[in-house]
């Protein structure tokens, strides 16, 4: 027999390593770190209080959850938005963006929930906004150390990327990476309306639409098994293609 | 005539009675009574000539009036779900942006402890 892999509910999900952070003090107060978080309560407090040590200006987006996602992210220091319902990480993600441009926001990055991301590429991400050099930093896991991506995930991603040269002409190395900077421009111009999964196309689509310069920048990924088990599964791509395709036709 | 021909155009009847009197109370515009007093009228004329249908077919290259009225009816459902899609689209927008706002309104603040460390 195997030992039982998750020991109960109450222990967080894998302690992922704190990191430290240093930040120059005007990306610090101007930048808003956006996470859409759905049922995530295992591990947002830890993700929030991560990011807090860094940039003050957290924003989560409560997407309508039944467990006390709100609540521990609150209590790790975010800005907490609550949807009464479930409406899709697109509308989350969006929610987010709009508060932050409406509070001012200098720069605006997206952010998973999940614990995916690190904190330390978030700069790496800023740097060239703050140098005037783009409007747009896109994450993206491929350009990076490509380690520990499990071989499946990489097949779907590959295809995605493929999916949105395709659809959108933007050759991406990785359309799906939720690690994303917006200057505030390009962070007002956004306006994504399809509510669900398809939104990682859709931004695409608009990052074109805006004319805006931008730039992949890589970054690397934590690949729990928490991660995994929380993200879309493989098969799903379909749904999120045929969304993302009729949202095209019916705008 | 047979019963089924009576029962049914009882009903239609009814219909175009429910028709009207939507438009009386201004629950329906004039337009869409048009269209569906139009609707149940064809229908009973139908009813009553079934023959006529098969003309109509044969008009348009359609063995039998049967399956003219099956093409037709499907046809119309097909247009149907999709104008109901389309609708659902829109409300679906229209609700993620309620759900928006409601919450843009409504931010809660993290205690002030929290925020330094």
């Amino acid at each position: 027999m195997r030992a039982p892999e998750t020991a109960g509910d109450g222990g967080r999900a894998e302690a992922i390593a704190a990191e430290v952070v240093q930040v120059p003090a005007a990306l610090r107060d101007g930048t808003y770190v956006v996470i859409a978080a759905y049922n995530e309560a295992r591990m947002i407090g830890q993700v929030v209080r991560e990011l807090v040590a860094a940039f003050p200006h957290v924003i989560v987006v409560d997407d309508g959850s039944s467990d006390a996602t709100g609540p521990e992210a609150c209590a790790g220091g975010a800005i907490v938005l609550t949807h009464m319902i479930n409406r899709g990480q697109g509308a989350s993600l969006q929610t987010g963006i709009t508060y932050a441009v409406s509070q001012g926001a200098q720069y605006v990055v997206t952010f998973d929930a999940d614990g995916q991301h690190r904190p330390s590429d978030v700069p790496t991400l800023l740097a060239p906004i703050a140098a005037g050099e783009v409007d747009i930093c896109l994450g993206s896991r491929f350009l990076g150390h490509e380690h520990e991506i499990p071989p499946a995930r990489r097949m779907v991603l590959r295809a995605a990327v493929l999916f949105t040269w395709l659809t959108s002409g933007m050759r991406l190395t990785d359309a799906h990476n939720g690690l994303r900077a917006f200057s505030h421009r390009a962070a007002a111009k956004l306006d994504m309306r399809l509510d669900r999964m398809a939104h990682a196309s859709e931004i695409v689509d608009q990052v074109r639409a805006t004319d805006l310069p931008y730039k992949e920048i890589p970054v690397s990924i934590r690949y729990t098994e928490y991660s995994l088990a929380k993200g879309q599964r493989s098969g799903a791509a379909f749904r999120i293609a045929f969304d993302y395709l009729i949202g095209k036709v019916t705008r | 005539m047979n019963a089924f021909q009576v029962l049914v155009l009882a009903l239609l009847a009814l219909l175009t009675l429910f028709t009207v009197r939507g438009v009386f109370r201004g629950q329906m515009r004039k337009r869409i009574a048009v269209f569906w007093t139009l609707v149940w009228g064809g229908s009973a004329g139908v009813l009553i000539w079934p023959d006529s249908t098969v003309r109509v077919a044969r008009l348009l290259g359609i063995g039998r009036g049967a399956d003219l009225l099956l093409y037709c009816s499907v046809l119309a459902m097909l247009v149907g779900f999709f104008y109901v899609y389309i609708r659902f689209r829109r409300m679906d927008r229209q609700l993620t942006l309620l759900v928006r706002e409601l919450a843009i309104r409504n931010p809660s603040l993290p205690p002030p402890s929290g925020a330094e460390r």
